[in-house]
């Protein structure tokens, strides 16, 4: 009788753990969980990088400081309101798909000449080429390098990575190191 | 019915609120309709439709059933989530096990990105008002694991600016300004319990999850799906700040 008992609680506990188990695969296949390991492997930051500023970097023209300038002060081309300057688009192609043309949106940290709405995360960078660049406190080099990677002077920096995530081109950091050097 | 009424004119008149602060703080006419709709939450709507959708597909029984609990217990439960869940074997947020529920009940499960489900969390975490938020990141080693994830979700930089969710998060820039937008304590702002928050700038109901892929999107940081492993280990992450700070659950909460 006794062993009877147990015998049948046995195959009853069996059961059971087997439509917990079945249950689970079950419930599994009806709980959204979708994989995000791929978005994450593509989306990366790769270490941090040194760069050397290219020759003829720095420069007065006044287009490239202008296209500097537009860089700094905007997020992206869809939400920028005036017309970018010559070589510089709003729109870009990106996989064969029309996208906004991302922009560096500096103002966001730093305030600066002529900043709407600017943040305080960063530095105030106004007067830059008198107090930093004058005073001898930086170097061409050094801004080239802020802007492009920042986290070769600050591992631990809030501020965004420019070149090394793809964003700009060597070109595009001169301009803006450009403007943010230039007299305003 | 009257509070539905002026429910409606609140959302009516957070269409032009939304175009006047998209980019800039409150100004002193928004901060005071913010007080308004403090006291008549256009979300309340949302809930009341999240209350009729989970009493016919969910209820607070099967529930119970599921996370083995007594009913009278189930708020208290619902104050511990993002929880380990045996029967699946992983950590997971109430929308998922609401998932599971309507599955076990004969429904169909809502999409965890679809408006209904993001009524439903609402009503179903609303069980849980004025408890302590009550996550328990240590209680096992499932949970230990999703905090450990969550934490390097929450400092690992990446996307086309290469920054974290730390950037702009972390103690040395709450308070500064990004633009114009003070950055927030996320533990101070009871982030972790006053989401499904109504969002005025976007004039509809919205829950935590979604809200991270609103950062991740505006900073450019690639935005991984609701429910994936990696989001919910996040919203374990900010649910103990939380907790840290000692905050209650209050929904629907009422932002920006
Ligand atoms: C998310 C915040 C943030 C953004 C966006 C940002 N910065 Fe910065 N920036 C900082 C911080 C913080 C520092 C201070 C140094 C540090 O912590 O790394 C800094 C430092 C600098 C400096 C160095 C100042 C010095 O000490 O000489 C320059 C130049 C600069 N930023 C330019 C830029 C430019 C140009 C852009 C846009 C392409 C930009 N920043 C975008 C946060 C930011
Ligand atoms: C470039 C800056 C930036 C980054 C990066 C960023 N955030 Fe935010 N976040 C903000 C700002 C600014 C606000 C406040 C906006 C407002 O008041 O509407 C905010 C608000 C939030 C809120 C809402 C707080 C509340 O009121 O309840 C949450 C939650 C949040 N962020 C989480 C995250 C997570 C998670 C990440 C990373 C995936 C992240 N953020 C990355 C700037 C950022």
């Amino acid at each position: 009788m006794h062993r009877k008992r147990s015998l049948m609680l046995g195959a009853g506990l069996l059961a059971f753990s087997l439509s917990v188990a079945l249950h689970a695969a079950d419930l599994k296949s009806v709980i959204e969980m979708p994989d995000a390991s791929k978005i994450l492997k593509k989306d990366r930051l790769a270490p941090p990088k040194s760069y050397t500023m290219p020759k003829g970097c720095i420069t007065t023209d006044k287009l490239a400081i202008a296209r500097g300038e537009y860089i700094f002060h905007n997020l992206n081309g869809k939400k920028a309101k005036k017309k970018p300057p010559k070589g510089l688009a709003k729109f870009v192609k990106v996989h064969g798909k029309k996208k906004p043309k991302q922009y560096g949106n500096c103002v966001a940290c730093h305030n600066i000449e002529g900043a709407k709405g600017a943040g305080n995360i960063g530095p105030d960078l106004h007067n830059y080429k008198k107090h930093f660049i004058e005073s001898g406190a930086r170097s061409y080099q050094y801004v080239y390098q802020q802007i492009a990677d920042p986290r070769v002077h600050n591992p631990n920096t809030h501020m965004t990575v420019n070149l090394t995530t793809g964003l700009f081109t060597p070109r595009e950091i001169c301009d803006i190191t450009s403007y943010v050097v230039s007299e305003k | 019915m009257k509070k539905i009424i002026s429910t409606m004119a609140a959302l009516a008149m957070t269409a032009s609120l939304a175009l006047a602060s998209e980019q800039f703080s409150m100004s002193a006419a928004d901060k005071e309709l913010y007080q308004e709709m403090l006291e008549n939450n256009p979300a309340d709507i949302f809930v009341e439709e999240g209350s009729e959708l989970f009493d016919e597909l969910v209820t607070e029984e099967a529930m119970a059933k599921f996370l083995g609990v007594k009913v009278d217990d189930l708020p208290k439960t619902i104050a511990t989530f993002p929880r380990y869940i045996p029967q699946v074997g992983e950590v997971l947020g109430l929308d998922q096990v609401m998932q599971a529920v309507m599955y076990l009940n004969g429904h169909k499960p809502f999409k965890l990105k679809s408006g209904k489900m993001f009524s439903m969390l609402a009503y179903a975490k609303s069980l849980a008002n004025d408890l302590p938020v009550a996550i328990d990141v240590n209680a096992n080693e499932k949970m230990k694991e999703s905090y450990e994830l969550g934490t390097k979700m929450f400092m690992t930089k990446r996307g086309k600016r290469g920054l974290s969710c730390n950037s702009c998060h972390s103690k040395e820039v709450v308070g500064l300004l990004l633009r114009t937008q003070k950055l927030p304590d996320l533990g101070e702002v009871d982030a972790g319990g006053t989401w499904p928050a109504y969002r005025m700038t976007k004039s509809s109901l919205r829950t935590l999850q979604r809200r991270f892929q609103g950062c991740m999107k505006n900073a450019l940081l690639a935005v991984i799906p609701i429910g994936s492993k990696e989001m919910v280990a996040l919203e374990v992450y900010v649910t103990n700040l939380a907790k840290e700070k000692g905050k209650k659950i209050a929904i629907p909460g009422l932002k920006r």
